[in-house]
């Protein structure tokens, strides 16, 4: 998977580089806006993120210009502009996604999969890790093909962890993505809905999948095989 | 001035001012003219009387049959004796005339018998005038007895005194004809002068208060407005233009502290950002369990309640520049409060949970900060019960808006803290607790971000031992409902 990556701060653009690569993305890396869009122009590539303050031609701009050239690669906005605004402007200019800084890696390769998963006819729609599956579009977990009731937090919680087996969440971050405070109210929401959920994963696959990490929070076990990239 | 004072209005005012004015002058006008009409009635009367007297004293008084019904005559003679007395001579006039020393009429003496040749003469033919005159013309004057006014005069010869009065009655009838015309008149055209000069007032200040509109409209859109001057009238166009500058200063010296809050905000998510990321990836490396790994969540839990400060506070100064942008779209309240309330039974399982929330209530707003708004107040209702305490949300539709309240258990808040609630990183008296996490800055973004969607947030009045926020927001009319494209 090819990735054009357009960012003028270097320190931002180190670790999301690396985070791409961790995940298996080839990443074409641009520090200025005049020579992205020159890029972007040449080549077709499977995802553009692109920060819309640049040196030279501005993120919007290229995305402008890439839309009047006929150019549908999708493009993820990333910018540290009051958000709203420029989250409109750039939707409304064709972009596909936008993400606020600062965000975490993690997110951002959730998007750029969201956009694949769209662009390519939403195929992959079924996160599939170790005996557990989750269908995005019909809602529905299944263990060894049996059906596990989750309420909407707690399917929500399990997609997140999903997204990324191996990877570890801070009780924090999951209140944020999931729940969507922005603020801690008090983790134990956390920590109640990770043992419901793990109670019903277990009951169906005798193994809850979830493990916590010693002060840190929760990670979802990485199995060998990851059918959904 | 202290009358000025109390009439606040300047319209009624100016009505009043040139109604008076107006008033004043007519009533001027109304009194001489009156008085004039008076005085050429008695000076033509007396300009009778003394044709009368003239004639009447040259040759004997041909009595009765010339004069007139209101004309009365006396003759007198040098004793004192009654020669001739009008039938409708007053008689009370002759103790005032002739009897009280005090009477100007009376003092006249009677001039020296006139050379003996003429002694005897009662008519002197053709001696017109008399030279010398042998009679003296006396003071015309009034004299008020009972209802009526009588002008005298007096003319005396060295034989006789002939004294005529004649009634003021008629003159003081047809003057108080005139009177009640004035009198009618004068009121009618000062009511007529007062409309008018309200109507007029009204018309000078339409120009104000077209320019009122005008500056309502542009408080309303914002510091960016300028009243335009095109079609003004010459007198208003400094206003405006002073206005305008004011407006200019204004908005350039908000603008000033509304960017530094949004660009200090600005500033700092880029370092956020690269903070977060590298703890991040950090994070992921470190061995799981690890006393690293614990540091590093700890450290990543920071910076992310930091980027959310910086969150706010760059909301806040949007809100301030009134730039606040508005995803807007139908949200189904209930649903969102039904998920809340499931967070509730988590979050503090020892409340007791009450909820009255009307089905499918839709509100047309920005879902990520309406969900902040409500998510603030349900954790602050939490935040600040007392143990075992309950907590309660109703949520109803009521003419056109949804009335979002939370009522929850609580230590009474003091006055002072009631006032400040609403301000920025104001926590009350409860911030010395410091197991309470919170910014500060939660109550006053949800008022804004209620405002901004033209609703509000508000602190009930409640009873003692109880704690209630309100939140108002605008009910979409069915018509406008429509699918939402994005979440």
């Amino acid at each position: 998977m090819h990735i054009l990556y357009i960012e003028d701060e270097a320190k931002i653009a180190n670790f999301v580089c690396a985070g791409l690569k961790e995940q298996g993305f080839v990443v074409d890396y641009i520090d200025n806006g005049d020579e992205g869009y020159y890029r972007a122009m040449e080549n077709q590539y499977d995802v553009i993120v692109l920060d819309i303050m640049l040196p030279g031609k501005d993120g919007l701009a290229i995305l402008k210009g890439l839309r009047r050239a006929g150019h549908n690669s999708p493009v993820i906005l990333l910018t540290a502009r009051n958000e709203l605004d420029n989250r409109l402007e750039g939707l409304n200019l064709g972009a596909d996604d936008y993400l606020s800084k600062p965000f975490f890696v993690e997110e951002l390769i959730a998007r750029i999969h969201a956009v694949i998963r769209r662009i390519s006819g939403e195929r992959q729609n079924v996160l599939r890790v170790g005996s557990v599956a989750l269908d995005r579009i019909t809602r529905e977990v299944t263990c060894n093909h049996q059906l596990v009731e989750l309420t909407t937090r707690e399917f929500n919680l399990l997609e997140y962890l999903m997204r990324s087996p191996g990877r570890v969440f801070t009780r924090t971050q999951i209140l944020e993505h999931v729940w969507g405070y922005d603020f801690n109210p008090n983790t134990n929401l956390v920590d109640v809905c990770i043992q419901r959920l793990r109670k019903k994963i277990e009951k169906v696959a005798g193994d809850s999948w979830i493990d916590s990490v010693r002060g840190v929070g929760y990670s979802f076990r990485q199995s060998e095989k990851i059918c959904d990239i | 001035m202290e009358f000025n004072l109390k009439i606040r209005s300047f319209r009624l005012r100016i009505a009043l001012l040139s109604a008076s004015l107006a008033g004043s002058a007519l009533i001027g006008f109304g009194f001489a003219s009156w008085l004039l009409i008076y005085k050429t009635k008695v000076d033509a009367l007396d300009a009778e009387i003394k044709s009368q007297l003239l004639a009447n004293i040259t040759r004997p008084p041909r009595f009765d049959n010339t004069l007139h019904r209101s004309t009365a005559l006396l003759v007198i003679d040098r004793d004192g004796e009654t020669l001739y007395q009008s039938n409708n001579w007053p008689s009370d006039l002759n103790s005032t005339i002739l009897c009280s020393p005090q009477s100007e009429l009376n003092c006249q003496p009677f001039p020296l018998p006139l050379p003996r040749r003429q002694q005897r003469q009662f008519k002197i033919p053709n001696q017109l005038p008399p030279l010398p005159p042998p009679m003296k013309l006396s003071q015309v004057s009034t004299k008020q007895k009972y209802e009526e006014v009588w002008r005298i005069g007096v003319i005396t010869s060295p034989y006789h005194r002939l004294i005529i009065a004649i009634s003021l009655s008629e003159i003081e009838r047809e003057m108080s004809v005139i009177r009640n015309v004035f009198s009618i008149a004068v009121p009618v055209v000062l009511i007529l002068v007062a409309i008018v000069a309200w109507w007029l007032s009204g018309t000078a200040l339409q120009p104000i208060r077209k320019v009122t509109t005008t500056i309502r409209g542009v408080t309303v859109k914002g510091l960016n407005q300028r009243i335009p001057m095109g079609t003004t009238d010459v007198e208003f166009i400094e206003l405006i233009a002073v206005f305008n500058q004011m407006m200019e200063r204004l908005e350039r010296s908000f603008q000033q502290a509304s960017r530094f809050g949004g660009d200090a905000a600005h500033e700092l998510k880029t370092p956020l950002a690269i903070l977060q990321g590298e703890l991040e990836l950090a994070l992921q490396k470190a061995e799981p369990a690890s006393q690293l790994q614990q540091s590093l969540s700890n450290l990543i839990d920071e910076v992310r309640r930091l980027s959310s400060i910086v969150r706010k506070l760059l909301l806040l100064s949007l809100a301030d520049a009134g730039q606040m942008r508005l995803y807007q779209i139908d949200v189904n309240l209930s649903q969102i409060l039904a998920d809340l309330v499931e967070d509730i039974e988590i979050l503090a399982p020892d409340l007791q949970v009450e909820t009255n929330i009307a089905a499918n209530l839709w509100v047309k707003s920005d879902k990520d900060l309406l969900i902040q708004i409500i998510q603030n107040l349900i954790s602050n209702a939490i935040k600040y019960n007392v143990p075992s305490g309950w907590l309660r949300i109703d949520c109803q539709h009521k003419d056109n808006l949804v009335y979002l309240t939370v009522t929850n258990s609580s230590k009474d808040i003091s006055p002072q803290d009631k006032e400040r609630l609403f301000e920025r990183f104001y926590r009350g008296d409860l911030s010395h607790n410091r197991q309470l996490e919170g910014t500060g800055l939660g109550l006053s973004l949800s008022r804004e971000i209620a405002r901004a969607h033209n609703g509000d947030l508000q602190l009930d009045d409640t009873l003692s031992g109880e704690t209630a926020f309100t939140l108002k927001l605008g009910f979409p009319t069915p018509g406008t409902l429509t699918p939402t494209p994005l979440s």
